[in-house]
């Protein structure tokens, strides 16, 4: 190695290091205070559940009835895990990949904890019956307000960050980033102002709310889910990302296809015909997107078997790319053949968790275990924890997708079946209900593992090593780059 | 690929469905035209939909309560589902009406006076389109009205039995939550009359809160009575079959 290339890479890893450090304290805050929303939307995610089937489970508490804890779950599920674990994602990838430290670290905490304040007190609100009242949109209007001004004041400083960023190549990773960055504020606007301020129709503001709900999993959540995935494969593994080209299908793809769905949901209900027809054709073609998303990551890790076994950051993530294609797939079969006979069932929601826990969750679990070690300067302490957070993560959503997918088919079905009476196809649907609720028991063991990991790590009681903590007992050849990254400045490595 | 050009492609990708899929119908709904009850027969007047109660009150806490998750208020088209035939879903029989086939697909009128549409998201329950009719039509001459009824059944499902003649078994199958949120403790003398007939403590009387006298008021007045509230013969869910029969 000459002198030149040394000290080039030097410096380097020494700017990838003050970028760290800039980012230590919000990333980390996203990331444990969306763990902890996490466990929460979990226990609550039970807490429904459970209702479905044996209905005066803690009836003793008229705050939990079913109803509100379902508006309460997804709520705390999106907002309060979701949105702040992909802020985090967010900053942290866009100060990377722009090579450009975060000055603005003090005011983005800031409006992270006023985030957080006001999704615990929207969450509140919904429990104790003080909500909107708008069906997906439920916390009130001025939650909504004040959230869109934190969401500015979280995200500003990313495309801040592009804008004077060094001339160059702009990743992959950096279009979804910048799509999702512009789309939600877009959302949120137009559905503040057709749902919450307009008071004309009330299908039609249904519709819009609807359309928002889609939109903050499918145009926020998922995309940033698909940035850390196009950044960790390459970055792992040391190659390229496998074809630029399919990439950018991919991206544009799903950035035509995407948009269009929401409204599927109001099937038969009395509002233009092609509304919720389009909804639906956007859902079967979210395979397109999926498939090239897929092959590209997939081709891009292929012949690394060891590495994707060993990083926990690469397993998360491609199990989670694997979980998109399948999501494709699953829309694909229920929008284009089950359409009108699942759509008042559970099987919606069973999608609905896949999009959210299944391909978005994955992916940040990914991405937080690779990210957390380098804003710390400590490694994961246990692999155990990891594998067991994998395992069960992967158990837990599988049997919430496919008991929800099944029961909701057969409550749909059902429903069209004049010769039975109504009640028989809703013992059927609270049946597979249990499943539901074992497996969000499950998930809750898992983010326990989870949680618990990362508060440690956020104590800055991570292991001081020079090894990253792989999910194999040796430590041989590291994939996340040179041995001694952590301790010395910040990881060298091919890409990036 | 030029970063001007991916920035127009993302405002594009985006504005067109916003667009086409949100501005424009959104718009269109606004602003929709009255219905003729008779389209060749102008002095036969135009739709109105006829609806008591407290009608946006209600509405908001039905949608603060989250029925919206369990119980639809959508009677799809034929082409769709079989809605319109299932039990008193979309209104009454002949046979209870006394000739007049009062079931019907649900129209834009039908949610006038809310402020957001609870179409509803799943069918755990059964569609509530009709509750008030059909609460009307069972409980007739058993002495407990609707409302009654439904406080009973908001308070306590599983204590309460269906609204059908001879229906025991509601109380076990039911899985709707008690809303017990939704009534408070009083004593017998403040109960002012409108004590719960349930079971309570010497001299209580559990009594329903605003909220709960909104939401029952709400519930009985979804209505597809077609004796009191006709629609026009272009709205009828019958009528391509209708036209046809005439055209053989």
């Amino acid at each position: 190695m000459s002198e030149n290339q040394h000290t080039s890479e030097l410096s380097d890893a020494a700017l990838r290091a003050s970028i760290d450090r800039s980012l230590r304290h919000p990333v980390m805050f996203f990331f444990t205070s969306g763990a902890l929303w996490l466990a929460v939307g979990i226990v609550l995610g039970f807490v429904a559940s459970a209702k479905k089937h044996s209905p005066d489970f803690l009836a003793c508490f008229p705050w939990l009835d079913a109803g509100k804890v379902d508006a309460a779950h997804m709520s705390a599920l999106l907002y309060g895990w979701g949105m702040q674990a992909g802020f985090g994602i967010l900053i942290w990838l866009m100060a990377r990949l722009t090579r450009k430290e975060c000055k603005s670290a003090g005011v983005i905490l800031l409006a992270g904890h006023l985030w957080n304040f006001f999704v615990m007190v929207g969450v509140a609100l919904i429990l104790f019956g003080w909500g909107s009242g708008v069906p997906l949109m439920e916390f009130p209007p001025q939650i909504w307000i004040c959230l869109l001004f934190c969401y500015l004041a979280i995200t500003i400083w990313s495309l801040v960050q592009f804008q004077v960023r060094d001339a160059g190549h702009v990743y992959v990773s950096q279009w979804y980033l910048l799509a999702s960055l512009l789309w939600f504020p877009w959302l949120l606007v137009s559905a503040l102002v057709f749902v919450f301020s307009f008071n004309d129709n009330p299908l039609m503001a249904a519709g819009v709310a609807y359309w928002f709900e889609s939109g903050v999993m499918l145009l926020f959540l998922l995309p940033i889910g698909l940035a850390s995935a196009y950044y960790l494969a390459p970055k792992v593994t040391g190659r390229p990302v496998y074809s630029y080209n399919l990439a950018l299908f991919g991206f544009w793809a799903f950035a035509v296809v995407g948009p269009w769905a929401g409204m599927q949901k109001l099937n038969g209900a009395p509002i233009p015909v092609f509304l919720p027809y389009v909804g639906a054709a956007a859902m079967v073609l979210i395979l397109i997107p999926a498939i090239a998303v897929g092959l590209n990551i997939l081709k891009t890790v292929s012949g690394h078997t060891d590495v994707v076994v060993e990083s926990p950051s690469l397993r998360f993530t491609l199990a989670g790319i694997v979980l998109f294609v399948l999501f494709g797939a699953l829309s694909l079969l229920l929008h284009g053949f089950a359409f009108n006979a699942f759509q008042f069932s559970y099987a919606g929601y069973g999608l609905n968790i896949l999009l959210v826990y299944g391909v978005f969750s994955l992916c940040a679990f990914g991405a937080i275990y690779f990210i957390v070690p380098r804003v710390t300067r400590r490694e994961w302490l246990s692999r155990r924890f990891i594998n067991w957070h994998f395992f069960l993560s992967l158990y837990g959503v599988a049997s919430i997708v496919i008991c929800a997918v099944m029961g909701g088919l057969s409550q749909g079905y059902g429903m069209d079946d004049l010769t039975q009476p109504f009640m028989t196809m809703a013992d059927r649907a609270s049946q597979l209900g249990w499943g539901v609720t074992i497996a969000w028991g499950c998930l809750l063991f898992a983010n326990l593992f989870f949680c618990f990991h990362l508060l440690l790590m956020w104590a800055r009681l991570g292991r001081r090593s020079s090894h990253p903590t792989l999910l194999k007992g040796h430590h041989a050849e590291s994939p996340h780059g040179p041995d001694g990254e952590i301790d010395n400045l910040g990881s060298v490595s091919a890409t990036h | 690929m030029k970063f001007k050009a991916f920035l127009i492609g993302l405002l594009i990708s985006f504005g067109f469905p916003w667009l086409v899929a949100v501005v424009l119908p959104f718009a269109s709904m606004r602003s929709a035209e009255p219905i003729l009850m008779d389209p060749e027969d102008e002095e036969a007047g135009y739709y109105v939909s006829k609806r008591d109660g407290r009608i946006v009150e209600g509405s908001q806490v039905y949608g603060q309560e989250g029925c919206y998750h369990c119980h639809t208020q959508v009677i799809r088209p034929t082409y769709i589902g079989s809605d319109v035939h299932r039990d008193e879903w979309a209104g009454l029989k002949k046979a209870a009406t006394g000739g007049v086939d009062g079931r019907r697909e649900t129209l834009v009128f039908d949610f006038e006076g809310e402020e957001v549409a609870k179409v509803g998201l799943t069918r755990n329950g059964p569609d509530l389109a009709n509750l008030g009719l059909r609460l009307e039509h069972h409980l007739k001459g058993t002495g407990t009205t609707p409302e009654e009824w439904l406080y009973k059944h908001l308070y306590n499902p599983r204590e309460t039995f269906g609204y059908r003649k001879g229906d025991q078994s509601l109380p076990d199958k039911s899985k709707c939550p008690s809303k017990v949120g939704l009534f408070k403790k009083v004593s017998v003398s403040q109960g002012r009359g409108k004590g719960l007939p349930v079971a309570t403590e010497e001299n209580e009387a559990i009594i329903p809160t605003d909220k709960a006298e909104a939401l029952v008021s709400y519930l009985v007045s979804l209505k597809k009575d077609a004796l009191r509230n006709p629609i026009p013969a272009q709205m009828d869910y019958r009528r391509d079959r209708e036209q046809t029969a005439e055209k053989k």
